[in-house]
This record gives structure tokens, sequence and C-alpha cells, in this order.
């Protein structure tokens, strides 16, 4: 039969992000395919490099929409390494509590984007709609609803506002009272059993030859490989917490991951509330003098941490001035969005490439940067 | 998990039907517009009253979305700029760094966050107290200690201990270290708005740069492009650019004067003099003769210099420097930083000719036939008097006087004066309390004990002397007797000064910003052994001739000049200092530059014609 | 930290290591020579370094060098290696690591994209990945300047703000 090429994407509701796919389908086998990034890059890294050690922190969230506060983690973790900088305890915990938030609102959007490729928009209004409870808690905290900007070098930019923790616990009760339903609707249904079960296999081998860390890593390995465990950043250290790992990944298995990995984070966020210093500094300058005359000792750094899609870095290289010399972006999705996507995505069927996409867990703007 | 095989599960999906939906109906969105939370960062609101249009907020910004527009209904003053910031909606990504940042505490954010228009150019805004679309809404981002992108406390520089320091004429200031120059000089947002206030326009964050750089020959570069006795300035100028630095808003001005004077201190001499001596000229045909060796002068002369011109200079005394060599005492400003500055000025070929008075030792009229063109600079020397009964007593004493003879033996070039062990200092001025510590210093040496009377109209905060003078001064045991007005110089039968009688005053502030003493009938009487008076000073323009004396344009005892510092009726005769303007060395080094441009401008035009 | 000194030692007693550095308690950059780096490579993914967690490279434009960083990560015990070398600013080629770690392969795409080092071995790296239809030098250099490709490219947004004329003239 004629070969017939295909586009998925840059806009398509199975793919998230604009991110595109080159296929060549033999029926509705998909022959070849190449991924095409490029589409939401942004220059980040050269920005980074003219921009103020500070004035950065408005960008850097936008390298990962769902996201965002990973990057300035990552990015403040970087400076406090190179400039040997303590942070205070109490902007530990609340990095802690921000990061697992954020954790929790990824992993609900990703969790109702399966609705997208299998029809079960249920999902997807339910966890769009619950994570914009999530965003309510960030404004108040931080003043912002996507894109932060509250993780600074040195600690965190403003200390909670009074009642928050209330309202933090109040919304995990809610999300726990929640989580069933979500359970009910998505792990429990036949359509979703049909399409994902035994579908879209990550043996691993192909962990390892690609590089893929995460969820997807630690599905296919049976081992705890996430980054809090194995190298912990914050106070990962001083919380219990348990990451979800097992033999055998199929797509099923790294969606059925999602929400035991919320239960975890609001686990850490509970320890994290009732462990933290009541009060206490939150922030310590990074150098003297204004913040246009910031500097940072020269040095170069790789500062890492577990996103919801795995292993999360920055390459960070100063040169002692005002500016960073050189970020490089370590996207978690890099490895299986472009290699995987070449390599892995054919032999399947064209309905279940944007599945591949999801539940690989693709994003395409930490690919572009 | 596996599939629900259950027969009731789709009667479980009924109870859906009966639940709240977790979205918000589109009726409530548009019926109660919700709220935003409080520290909402929504579009910008700016207090143009507080706001001094620093531009910091355009510097930090990181995509550049903010522009500072010039505003004409708004006047430049000290600190304030006639600019205001204006937004582009277009490129903000609504960070609040400006707001962080904002030396003036205006700028903030409001929970206002909707806009919609077809116009883009409605996205492009100039925010004010009222918001974009003059609706009241709630204040939602603001800065606080936490957020502060400011360093707003000095840096802490290096002094001598304030016991003993009394008893010497030993600097005060020992400067800064390395480490604390860059952390002060990091502490600078780079704003401009100090330039502006400076009398010699100084580029002072190129300097202060330079500083952080760690790239000291490029601000020597810097400070002699407007300023040849930064040596002098860096120690004793009245620095107004502090008063003016953006960061003093909030916190301690940036120590600026400090700055200047680690570039000096710092650099190593033969940089020092490579890059001073490289602005050199070679000769041209064009001779200007300078009256008077003082602040004015020399600065007049380092620029006709840098010109090629041939400069003589007449000094009535040993040695140049004027005020800074015969008025600023000793441990506020050492002999050997005068000297520097000064012999930096000799290394450029300048002819030095001391000890020679025009109008007793060379005739005004001689120097008019040899040099092309005339700077006068001869300062003020004559003390004023207040009108008080029996001022004219022979046993006052007066600042000028002492002050150079208190110089003359700390450099020891003379003996130590003479002086009582009470005495009274009548003054307000930085000069009076120049009088003032050093007797302390000199009654410390010769009694070991000191008792001196300072007599002042104001109180403290009104007092025109540097805020630091005072405070130094009680530290090292002056007696301040405030809001006393002389009336009378006490005189006993024997025609020796026994006292001052003082009026008692009050002072508060007029609605003109400036301070109104009013003195009432109550007096005192303050008695003492000797009395020193020091409330300023005249011009002596006795080398004029009397024909010029008719013809110069004068106010009160100020010559009026023309902004180069061109005498009006005669061309060849420029002015400057406080012969001009005064009050202070850093104003007289403009002079001198201003007119060294000018004397340049009518050479080079009268020699075309 | 003890850890770390011990793969040091390790390491220089089999090969030739230049310099090494600590940035970070689970971190260790080593510098080596170019034609050092694929057996060092080699030896670590079977020590335990198995996963290749990314590729990229810094431009020392005042040296003339590029220096590609080579980042492997061992999940057991957590340690990041940096493995460093610098290449000719001028000439820059070197060998692709795909045989090692085939993840390599769009790390090398990216670098010869964005700095214009060659790996030879990866003939695809040499296709455009991010950029299309670039037609500038390789855009992370130093040298290259986006403000001026920006101006020359595009023009430039007028503001006509009708505040402008009211209250004050175009600065």
């Amino acid at each position: 039969m004629k070969e017939v090429k295909l586009f998925l994407g840059p806009q398509h509701p199975g793919m998230h992000g604009n991110y595109s796919v080159h296929m060549y389908v033999d029926g509705d086998i998909i022959k070849k395919a190449y991924p095409l990034p490029g589409m939401l890059h942004r220059g980040f890294e050269k920005l980074m490099e003219r921009r103020l050690w500070m004035g950065n922190i408005a960008l850097i969230p936008r390298i990962c929409v769902v996201e965002p506060d990973i990057n300035e983690m990552v990015y403040a973790m970087g400076i406090e390494k190179l400039g040997n900088i303590e942070v205070p305890e109490r902007a530990h915990w609340i990095r802690m509590i921000i990061l697992e938030l954020a954790r929790i609102a990824i992993h609900l959007m990703s969790f109702g984007g399966i609705g997208g490729p299998t029809g079960l928009y249920t999902a997807s209004y339910w966890s769009i709609a619950d994570r914009d409870l999530i965003l309510d808690i960030f404004e108040k905290i931080t003043g912002a609803r996507v894109y932060h900007m509250y993780i600074v070098a040195g600690g965190v930019r403003k200390d909670l506002p009074e009642g928050i923790e209330e309202e933090i616990i109040g919304l995990l009760d809610y999300l726990e009272k929640r989580l069933p339903e979500y359970e009910e609707l998505i792990l429990k249904n036949p359509i979703i059993h049909a399409r994902l079960k035994d579908n879209i296999l990550l043996p691993e081998e192909v962990v390892w030859e690609l590089g893929v860390t995460g969820i997807g890593m630690r599905s296919a390995v049976d081992k705890e490989y996430d980054i809090r465990k194995v190298k912990p950043y914050a106070r990962y250290d001083q919380v219990e917490f348990d990451v979800p790992f097992g033999p055998y990944s199929d797509a099923y298995t790294r969606v059925s991951y999602k929400p035991i990995e919320i239960r975890q984070s609001i686990r850490i966020i509970r320890q994290s509330l009732e462990k933290m210093p009541k009060e206490g500094p939150v922030r310590v300058k990074i150098s003297t003098g204004s913040a246009l005359r910031w500097t940072v000792p020269a040095g170069m750094v790789y500062p890492v941490i577990e996103s919801a899609r795995g292993e999360y870095g920055y390459l960070m290289v100063s040169d002692g001035s005002e500016m960073p010399y050189r970020i490089a972006v370590r996207g978690a999705s890099y490895p299986q969005g472009l290699l995987g996507v070449e390599k892995y995505l054919p032999g399947h069927r064209i309905d279940d490439a944007s599945l591949w996409m999801d539940t690989m867990g693709v994003c395409a703007p930490e690919i572009d940067r | 998990m596996t599939v629900d095989k259950s027969v009731f599960s789709p009667i479980r999906a009924w109870k859906y039907l009966i639940e709240k939906p977790v979205t918000i109906p589109k009726k409530l969105v548009f019926d109660t517009p919700r709220e935003a939370s409080d520290n909402y960062r929504g579009f910008h609101i700016n207090d143009w009253t507080t706001c001094v249009g620093c531009g910091i907020c355009a510097e930090i910004c990181p995509t550049n979305a903010i522009n500072m527009i010039e505003i004409d209904s708004l006047e430049q003053s000290t600190g304030n700029k006639p600019e205001r910031p204006a937004i582009d909606y277009g490129r903000c990504s609504f960070c609040a760094l400006c707001v962080d940042i904002c030396t003036s505490d205006s700028l903030s954010m409001s929970k206002e966050y909707i806009h919609l228009s077809k116009d883009a150019d409605t996205f492009y805004f100039l925010p004010e107290s009222d918001g974009i679309h003059q609706i009241d809404f709630d204040k939602g981002y603001d800065r606080d200690e936490v957020s502060e992108l400011l360093d707003l406390e000095r840096y802490e520089i290096d002094e001598t201990p304030i016991e003993g320091r009394n008893e010497s004429f030993i600097e005060i200031i020992r400067g800064y270290s390395k480490e604390m120059a860059i952390a002060e000089a990091s502490r600078c947002v780079e704003c401009g708005v100090c330039t502006a206030t400076c009398p010699a326009n100084m580029n002072i964050p190129e300097y202060i740069r330079s500083v952080w750089t760690e790239n000291l020959e490029e601000g020597v570069d810097y400070l002699y492009k407007t300023n040849p006795l930064s040596n002098v300035c860096g120690r004793v100028c009245t620095h107004t650019c502090e008063t003016a630095c953006v960061i003093g808003n909030r916190g301690t001005p940036v120590a600026i004067r400090w700055l200047k004077r680690y570039i000096v201190d710092n650099t190593p001499k033969e940089d020092f003099e490579r890059v001073v001596l490289s602005n050199v000229s070679e000769k041209i045909n064009g001779k200007v003769g300078i009256i008077g060796g003082g602040p004015a002068g020399l600065s007049c002369a380092y620029y006709l210099r840098t010109m090629g011109y041939e400069v003589d200079i007449y000094e009535e005394r040993a040695l140049l420097g004027g005020a800074v060599r015969y008025g600023v005492p000793e441990y506020r400003l050492p002999e050997e930083s005068v000297k520097e500055d000064i012999e930096m000025i000799r290394k450029m070929c300048v002819n030095f000719i001391t000890n020679t008075k025009v109008g007793r030792d060379i005739s005004f009229e001689e120097i008019r036939n040899t040099h092309d063109a005339i700077f006068s600079g001869s300062g003020n020397w004559i003390p004023k008097k207040l009108k008080v009964i029996n001022v004219d007593h022979k046993d006052i004493r007066f600042a000028t006087k002492f002050l150079e003879e208190s110089r003359d033996y700390s450099r020891d070039m003379g003996r130590m004066p003479e002086f009582e062990d009470d005495i009274i200092v009548i003054g307000g001025g930085d000069v009076s309390f120049d009088v003032a510590r050093s007797l302390a210093r000199l009654q410390k040496i010769k009694n070991g004990k000191i008792n001196i009377k300072f007599i002042a109209r104001k109180p403290i905060e009104f007092l025109a002397a540097d805020q630091e003078e005072v405070v130094e001064g009680k530290e090292e045991g002056l007696e301040l007797r405030l809001n006393r007005s002389p009336v009378e110089i006490l005189v006993d039968e024997n025609n020796k000064v026994y006292g001052v009688k003082v009026a008692k005053c009050t002072s508060k502030l007029s609605e003109n910003g400036k301070a109104k003493t009013t003195c009432s009938e109550e007096t005192e009487e303050i008695y003492a052994k000797e009395v020193f008076m020091s409330v300023g000073s005249d011009p002596d323009f006795e080398y004029f001739s009397k024909e010029m004396m008719e013809n110069l344009e004068m106010d009160k005892n100020k010559i009026i000049v023309e902004e180069n510092g061109q005498v009006k009726g005669y061309p060849w005769l420029f002015a400057g200092g406080d012969i001009v303007r005064g009050p202070d060395i850093i104003t007289a080094v403009a002079d001198g530059h201003k007119a060294a441009i000018g004397i340049d401008e009518y050479l080079y035009n009268r020699e075309k014609i | 930290m003890n850890s770390m000194n011990s793969i040091y030692e390790n390491l220089k007693s089999k090969f030739n290591i230049l310099g090494v550095d600590y940035p970070d308690d689970m971190q260790m950059a080593i510098d080596l020579d170019e034609k050092d780096i694929h057996t060092v490579i080699v030896y670590l993914k079977s020590i335990g370094y198995t996963q290749l967690s990314m590729l990229t490279c810094v431009d020392w434009i005042k040296e003339g060098v590029f220096q590609l960083v080579y980042i492997v990560f061992n999940w057991d015990n957590g340690i990041h290696i940096l493995v460093r070398t610098k290449l000719d600013r001028e000439n820059p080629k070197f060998r692709t690591i795909v045989e090692i770690y085939p993840g390599a392969q769009f790390y090398e795409r990216d670098v010869h994209e964005f700095f214009g080092v060659e790996f030879e071995g990866n003939e695809i790296s040499y296709k455009n990945l991010f950029l299309e239809l670039w037609d500038d030098m390789p855009p992370m250099r130093k040298d290259f300047d986006p403000q001026k490709y920006s101006d020359e490219k595009y023009a430039a947004r007028e503001y006509k703000s009708k505040f402008i004329s009211e209250v004050g003239g175009e600065k």
C-alpha cells in the first residue's frame, strides 16, 4: 500500500504545546516518524545571557508553562551553589510546598489531558477546574496564577501571606476527596483500559538507550529512581514519602502513577506545613548592592531537581559578572520527545500517536526552549 | 485497577446529576467579577508626587517594557528628573521587579487586570495613581523588606576612633578598604540624578562603576574630565550629589565622595600620573594669566593646559591652593592630598608665581599687557562682621586669619597660633566648625583640656553646616549653645573682651522650606576670655583700577558674569569661584572649567578676526 | 564527598585528567584532552554512569575555544559527572558518542545547530532541527548579536500613543 505523509500538530487537541511530528503511515500504522520541534523556540538560553541574574526570573518560568516553578527552583539552586549561599530554613520548606503544589497541578492537568486522545473529555473539565483551585493558592502566595516568579536565589520573594496554611490544608482535603472520583472515572473506565492497557510499552533497555527519566523510567526499571530520593534537595530528606515504581511500563501504568504521586505530594505538603519554622527569614541577598549589580562567583554547576516528567537541570556557567555566561536547559522530556519519537513511535497506530506523546510526558516548550 | 464490572456502576454515575458542577456558571462570571488576591500583580500605579523619575524601573525591566517619558509640566530639581515611566503592556511580563526596585516607593500594582481594546496603542500606558481606566481598585502587589532589591545601608568606612581624635590633626576618615569600596559602589543604580546636581556635573555613575569593576585608571580619567582637584574634592566636597542620590529616598545615599576618594587614594602613582598627563596638549600660541591659585584658578589652569595654552598663576601666599590650603583644617584635608593635586597641575607646565600679590607686587595692568586673557579667582578673604555692639574691638578674632595660622602650624610651617583657654566661637557654617574644632585640638595639645562654647542662631537641624560636622564637633568636646543670637560683645572697663551677650531665639520651618528664626528680648551673658567670629567673608577687589570698579556690574559684592565666566564689558576678563558665586570648592572648580572653555572660545574667535 | 574522591582517584590512576572541580557535594567536573573523552565515557558507563543527562557546549570566545560538557549520571549513587573538553573554536570538529549513548544523537544535533560544532559519525546532526531557514552564524555563539539581527530583519514598533503628545515631547 502507498505511504501517506501525515502531520500531527503543531495545532492538535492531542498535542500538548505547539509541537509537530511528521508521520509516514501505511494504513493506520505509523511507518516513519520525524519530530519537528522549534515551534516554541524562543531562544531562552541566549536571552538569559543578556539579562541580569535577577531579571531572568521573569523569563525562566516561561520555559515550561504548566510547571513553571521547577525552572525557578533549578535556577535558584544553581546560583546558590555557585555563590555558596545558605538558604534560610523556612524558605526551604516554602519552596517544597510550592514545588509540590505545582507537581499536583501538572499531574492533574496531564491526568485530565488523557481526555483529549481518548475522547473522555469529562476528565479534562474536572482536572482543569480543580487545578484552578491550586492556581488560586498560588495567586495568594505569589501574586500571579501561572508564572509565579516566586522562588528566587537566596530564598523566596515574599513570606507566606497570613492564614494561607489553613487554605492549603482545606485544598488538600478537597483533593483527597476528589481523587477516588478521578480514579473511578479514569482508571476503572473500560475505554481507558481498552486503549491504554498493554499499549505503548516502554521496556527497560529503551529507558537507558534514550535516557528517559521520571515516571516512565520508574515504571520500567523497578527502582525508586527519583531525584528527590537519590540526591535530595531543599528538605526532601526530612519528609516521608513513597515513590511508585514497577517493572512493567505500559501507558496505563504510567497514567495510574499520577494519582499516587499526587497523594504523595499531598503528604509532603502536610508534613512541610507541620515541620516548617513558623517564622524567620525567608531570603538572603545573593550579593551586595542593588539588584542591577548582583554578581555570582565564576564557576560551572549542574543543579538538578525532579520535575513531574523527570530529571530537570540547568548547566549554569558564570564568569563572575552581573549576567549569566551560559545556561543550558535540560528539559526532562528531551530524550523521549526527539529520539523517542523518531525511533519508537513507528509501529504504533495513528490514533495512538497523541496518546504516546501524552503518556510519555512530552512537553514541547522545554524541548524547544 | 480493573474495570468496574458491577451492574450498578452506571447508576452510581447518576449522582452527578444532583451534584454541584465544578465549573463556574457564565452568569456568575459577569455578575460577580472575581477579585484578585491581595498581592496580585495587576496593572501599574505610579504616585507622581513621590516618583523622582530616576528610571531604575526601566533599567531593571527584563523585557524593556518601560520607557522614561519626558514630561513638560514637571521641573528638574535636586534629586528629581522630569520624567515618568510609561509601560508597554505588549512587552510587560508582570514580574514586578520594577516595583521591588523602585527607589522612591512610588510604583506599585493594583488588583485590576482586565484591559480590552482593538487599538494596540492603548496598551502603551503612562501609569498615574488612578490606574489604567481611572476605576478605583485596591492595591495589589507592593514591595516589602523581603522582596527589596536595593541595598539601603551604607557600608562602613574606616575612621579614626573618637577617643584621642581631638588630640591631633590626623585625618579622621581613613578611607574604604577594597572590599568595602566595591560593596559600596555596587549600591549605585546609575540613574545619573547626581550628575545633574553636581555643580561640576561630574561623571559620577561612570566613576562609581569603575570602582565596582575595579578599573581605577578609567575612574581617574572620568574624574579629571570635570574635576582636576579630585583628591581634595574626594575629602571636603559639600557633596550635593549625595543629597540628590535616589538611594537616599529610602535609605542612606551612596557614599559618592568617599568613592571618589577611594579612586584617587588607590590608583598607583605612576598610573595616575600617566592618565592625567596624557590629556596635556602641545603648547599653542596663547597665554593666560590667572589671579589666585585657589580651586577656581587651578581648575581653569588645568583645562587651559589641556587645550594647549600657556598659563601663569599669580598667588599671594607661599603655597598654591587658596582656601583648600589655608582654610580647610588638616584633619579634614591632609597636606599630602592637596600637594598631590597641585603637583599634578604643576607637572603640566603651569607657571606658579607665588608670594606675588596682584595690586601690590605686580600691577593688574602689567598682567593684562603680557597675557591674552585673564581669569580671576581671587576668593573671599576679608571677614564679615556681625552687626553687634563692640564688633570692631581689636581683640575679636576672625576665621580666615586664624585658620591660615593654624594650618601653617599643622604643616610645620609656622608657630602655634596664640589663643586663650576659654573661648567663644560665633558661627553656624562649616567654616565656624573648622575654627572651633581646630581650636579644640590646639587647646588639647597645649592645655590638655577643651573649653569652647559654640554660639549659633539656629538649632542643629537648620544649621548651615554639614550634620557630620555638628556630630563630630560634639563628640570632640565642643559645648554647643544653639538658638542664641549675639547682640553685644561684652567689654570690661580695662577694654578687655570677657564674653558675649545673646538673645534667645526660636526657629521653625517656613512655607518656602527654609528656617525662619525669631529672637526674643530675653538675653543672657556667656563669658569667655576670647571671642572668635566666623560668619562669612567678602572679596577683595583692590587690584582692579578705580575706573574698572566703577564699570563692573556687581550684585552686592559679587561680580556678575556670563554663563561662561566672561565679565560683562571686559571680554578678555573672566572670573569664577567665591568672587562670583561661592560657596564651595566644587562650584569653584566648575567655574574654572567653564571659564577655561570660555577663554578658549574667546581667543579662538579673536584669532579669526 | 568521600565517594567522589575515590572515583576521582580511580579515574586519575587510569586516565590523564587535566583538572578537577567539585561544584557540589554530589557533582564532579573533570577536564580531559579531547582524545580521552571516548575512553573515559565508555569507562564511566561501565561503572554505573548509565545515563547521559545532557551534552552541551560553552563558547569561551576570549580563549578561542568551545567547551563540550558531557553530563553523565549514576542513579544508584546520585553522582553527576561533568566530563569536559575544549575544542579549537576556529575548526570545531569532534567525533560522535552515539555508539556509547544513543541518546546523544539529538544533543549533538542541538550543539551543531547552536554552536556549529561538527560531530563526525552523526550525519543527521548536520540537519537543522529547531531553526527553520536560519541564515546567520550559529546563534548561541557569543559573537552573535540577536539585537542587531533583529534590528536588521524586523521593523521596530513605533509608539504613537496619545499621552505622549498630550503631556510631553517624544524622547
